[in-house]
């Protein structure tokens, strides 16, 4: 890895030529060695190493507490439910959905609400979605207490159950959004229609040539975001906290609680559970990784069988279904914490809070300017880092391509998806220990630089299809009508390239958004965003100032999307063949 | 005969007076900490899930800006064991000032594992004006936080008493005691749940159990003795064992907080729970949050009661200015206004006695609230076992309950 390093350091100095070579290493220096250095840190109360507690050797003691821990098995078999079943589950889905409403007006209704379902806070989400399921819910208040006979709720276990499906659930229905914008994204890079248009000529069914002609050539774009997902299912906190199992939580939540026990000790436990996660998600991956490739050499030997017919050919119109309980169900959790937020009370079994109040957000607003303005900041300022890192990874590489050369640094760009793949309790104590050593903690610039970690790979994901299909012959008219490439490039590609840059941009701000233990862990205490409140005030009972700070996340996030489809509405409105 | 003693008796306080100034510690009187503590810039972290709570701690912000020129930025936090990780990781780091922590909310085991660890600030609260108001003869939690002398390294800052919530609409004759509990709940199953420790509120429910239900109460007044601790524990696991099929969700479920349990409560799910702040059921029908049925009641034996307090972290970069914040939240007109149900309904740590008269009227006039129960219906207060126990209890609960 050193190695590595060096030689991408070393071609990043001598490449005078290229200036863009600086880029990738940049890129890479900006996540490679902070997160192996902070693994390490990691590591080492895992094996007994603790200075603060007072405990300087080495001994495999914290993996013997964890394993014996009565809690880890059904904490693990939680996990594995939600992670593999959650991640499994939303690429079926997504893939589902867009098999069989591709180009319906549905599917288009699915792109527009795209943006706002995206802005929807995991947590913000959870808290609507909870309530909706629970049994003193909204589903259930809806027939009660005629015609269901329910005075009181029933002591079902809807929310929170021991088998972890609701936080699966909820992973679903939050994670199969992103996985349809990577098909989007990756789409427009295939020439569907005209693939469609073949495959019915020849008699195959939607099915088949989806199967047989689309999800192939689709599917490496969806390789990565998949992984990140799964990473993703497998350590969530936050969610886990709020609507996962409470005996034992998941394996995540474990860790985390034994990060912040009263127990010091209780570190060393938590070092090693952060290892075990650790290495749960790389199996996990590495399974994903074996299951594609079965499912791949299986596929291949039938892909020119010649089968027209598809054996689910009747569960085509299941897919509307399904794309309706989507988007159902996200509308009736935002319109939950919208009721909730201007409810007085409402109890069960009122279908409508019995008083409303604006008093919620009165009180609110005037705490909310400073952790909205400071979200705001970090998010903007680690979006535009991104987008320049990631504008700068994509030249160089259509550089290199044009000149075919194969370059260190250009192959080892997978390692900016380490943030995603790479669970975050298994690093940010490590980090935050580096950056205390570095005097760096809870200043603006390791805020921004921890935000960049994540807000950089999935800016890179949502970019990468459209920027890779820009069609060069654009900028190689502007060169030859006499501009330099530097002046092509800026006045011709990035104009073009306008609405997906914003769009990816507005992907990177809901993600910055978002972030709630890097910050924590970061932060020192001197950043109060939106989220850090919203997560401190939903360890309390109010769910309607819940509501209000959750909705506010989500408006905020909401803004970074809306700006990214209005501002080249406005550039463009004198150009029609860039409106679309 | 007697001319002597005398003179010795002032040479020894001549000497003392000078042993007094020259230690350097001990050196700084009230007004010196008031100018060092002008300007500084206080970090006060602490639970942030409540906004009545964080109200209160912003109007305290205000007045001790203004008063002594103090910044306090509350840093609100789901959990203050992040809070102890930080310092710890401060510590690891070898940062031994400059921390990014200057005042702590605090109590318990994070106080007891906060100062095993040395990441507290020496002595200090002998230093206020307003610590002799305290009432530590008869508020001995303020001594002994969980048994550990508390040294002066924390500030004294609120009573708490484990008082149960119940919906007087449903529930008519609330359980008196722990036996009549278990009936209650084998009445009403599904309709009373405790939160799965280690959050505190579950701890504390535990704690409450085997206090009632133990024959030797002595024994966990000390350090947990692993010897005796299966016979000392014996009857609560067997209460448990029969109360937890009659739980919420038939006990395969538990809350994860005395907060959640107040949303189930409000949801009508659960008809009884629990809270640490006798106030707590007015302060909540005064916002909307429970309905006005919801009242107070307590065990006919006494509940365990604390002391919640404020510490300084060992290398906090703002000491005197959190001093004057803790001071501050010490006087009483903070601590009335901090007991009046409306604003937030925390029992004070003063000694109502140790009042001058008008500082006296400040609390005279706080109405008691709807769902408030007087003292003495709150009947008398039982101490925390020594905090050694929580992690024994904790470990062999999980053991039973969470597989």
């Amino acid at each position: 890895m050193a190695e590595a390093l060096f030689k991408i350091a070393v071609s990043a100095m001598s490449g005078r030529r290229n200036r863009l070579k600086i880029f990738p290493a940049l890129t890479l220096a900006v996540f490679l060695l902070p997160i192996l250095v902070g693994l390490l840190f990691t590591w080492a109360p895992a094996f007994g190493y603790l200075s603060a507690a007072g405990s300087n050797r080495f001994s495999l003691e914290p993996f013997a507490t964890l394993l014996h821990h009565p809690s880890l098995p059904g904490a693990l078999r939680s996990t594995i439910i939600s992670g593999i079943g959650a991640s499994l589950m939303s690429l079926g889905l997504a893939l589902w959905i867009a098999a069989t409403l591709y180009g319906s007006r549905l599917w288009s209704t699915i792109e527009l609400s795209l943006a706002p379902l995206l802005s929807l806070p995991h947590a913000a989400f959870a808290i609507g979605f909870s309530f909706l399921i629970a049994p003193s819910g909204w589903l259930i208040r809806s027939v009660s207490p005629f015609p269901s006979g329910f005075t009181y709720p029933p002591d079902w276990t809807t929310n929170g159950d021991p088998w972890a499906i609701s936080l699966t659930l909820t992973m679903l229905f939050k994670e199969t959004p992103f996985l349809l914008l990577m098909i989007f994204s990756g789409l427009s890079r295939l020439d569907v229609r005209r693939t469609i248009w073949v495959g019915r000529s020849l008699g195959y069914h939607r099915l088949r040539i989806w199967t047989r002609l689309i999800i192939p050539q689709l599917y490496p774009m969806l390789r990565l975001p998949l992984l990140a997902v799964l990473a993703y299912s497998l350590s969530v906190v936050d969610l886990a906290y709020i609507i996962g199992p409470s005996l034992p939580p998941t394996l995540a939540v474990l860790i985390d609680r034994w990060f912040h026990d009263s127990d010091i000790s209780s570190r060393f436990g938590g070092a090693a559970g952060a290892l075990l996660l650790l290495l749960l998600t790389l199996a996990g991956i590495g399974s994903a990784l074996a299951l594609e490739y079965l499912i791949s050499k299986i596929a291949s030997r039938k892909i020119l069988d010649g089968r027209r017919k598809s054996p689910f050919e009747l569960l085509v119109g299941s897919g509307s279904f399904y794309a309706l309980i989507l988007l159902g169900v996200n509308v009736l959790s935002l319109t939950a914490l919208m009721l909730w937020s201007v409810a007085h009370s409402w109890r069960f079994p009122y279908f409508f809070p019995a008083r409303f109040s604006l008093s919620n957000w009165s009180a609110a607003l005037r705490h909310l300017l400073e952790p909205v303005s400071v979200s705001a900041l970090a998010a903007f300022l680690s979006c535009l880092l991104a987008i320049i890192l990631v504008v700068g990874c994509f030249e160089n590489e259509q550089n290199l391509a044009r000149s075919r050369i194969d370059s260190i640094s250009q192959r080892s760009l997978w390692i900016i998806y380490l943030p995603l793949l790479i669970p975050q309790i298994s690093f940010l104590f490590g980090i935050q220990v580096l950056l205390i050593i570095f005097n760096l903690e809870g200043s603006w610039g390791s805020l921004i630089w921890i935000h960049l970690v994540f807000v950089l790979p999935y800016v890179f994901l949502t970019l990468a299809n459209t920027y890779r299909s820009y069609d060069q012959r654009y900028s190689y008219v502007g060169t030859t009508l006499g501009a330099r490439p530097v002046r092509s490039f800026f006045r011709v590609k990035l104009i073009m390239l306008t609405k997906p840059i914003l769009f990816s941009m507005a992907v990177g701000f809901g993600v910055s958004i978002a972030q709630y233990l890097p910050t924590l862990y970061v932060g020192a205490g001197r950043f109060a965003t939106i989220t850090t409140e919203t997560v401190s005030l939903a360890s309390g009972s109010d769910r309607r100032v819940m509501a209000v700070y959750a909705l506010s996340q989500f408006l905020l996030a909401l803004t970074g999307f809306l700006t990214a489809i209005v501002l080249p509405a406005i550039m463009f409105r004198n150009r029609r063949e860039m409106q679309n | 005969m007697v001319y002597l003693p005398r003179r010795l008796l002032s040479i020894v306080i001549v000497m003392l007076f000078l042993i007094v100034c020259q230690d350097p510690a001990k050196a700084r009187d009230w007004t010196e900490i008031l100018a060092a503590a002008r300007g500084q810039t206080v970090y006060f972290n602490g639970w942030g899930g409540s906004e009545v709570i964080n109200r209160y701690i912003s109007w305290a912000a205000e007045q001790v800006g203004q008063r002594y020129g103090v910044t306090v930025k509350h840093v609100k936090v789901a959990d203050i064991g992040d809070v102890v990780s930080r310092i710890l990781a401060e510590k690891s780091g070898g940062r031994t000032s400059g921390g990014s922590v200057d005042l702590m909310w605090i109590n318990g085991e994070n106080f007891h594992a906060m100062k095993n660890n040395g990441l507290l600030f020496p002595a200090y609260t002998q230093l206020f004006p307003n610590y002799p108001l305290v009432d530590t003869e008869n508020k001995v939690s303020t001594l002994f936080d969980f048994t550990v002398p508390v040294d002066n390294q924390e500030s004294p800052w609120g009573m708490a008493q484990l008082v149960f919530l119940y919906d007087s609409e449903i529930v008519t004759d609330p359980p008196a005691d722990m036996r009549e509990l278990l009936q209650f709940s084998q009445n009403n199953k599904g309709r009373f749940t405790y939160p799965a420790p280690p959050d505190f509120y579950g701890t504390t429910f535990i704690k409450q159990a085997l206090l009632e239900l133990t024959t030797d109460r002595e024994l966990l007044y000390t350090p947990v003795d692993s010897a005796r601790f299966e016979a000392v524990t014996a009857p609560l696991w067997e209460f448990l064992d029969s109360l937890h099929p009659h739980l919420w969700r038939s006990g395969k479920a538990h809350p994860k907080s005395a907060p959640e349990m107040k949303r189930l409560l409000a949801d009508r799910e659960i008809f009884m729970s629990l809270s640490f702040n006798p106030a707590e059921a007015s302060n909540a029908i005064a916002t909307g949050e429970l309905p006005e049925s919801i009242r107070t009641y307590v065990h006919k034996g006494g509940t365990i009661g604390n002391t919640h307090f404020l510490a300084i972290p060992f290398n906090s970069s703002a000491q005197e200015g959190a001093m004057v914040l803790a001071d501050f939240l010490l006087s009483p007109e903070a601590q009335a206004r901090k007991s009046d149900p409306s604003i937030w309904g925390d029992p004070t740590v003063l000694a109502l006695a140790k009042l001058s008269p008008e500082q006296r009227t400040l609390f005279d006039t706080i109405p008691l609230g709807v769902a408030t129960l007087s003292p003495e219906e709150l009947g008398p207060v039982i101490l925390e076992p020594h905090a050694s126990w929580v992690t024994a209890i904790e470990k062999e609960w999980l053991r039973r309950y969470s597989k």
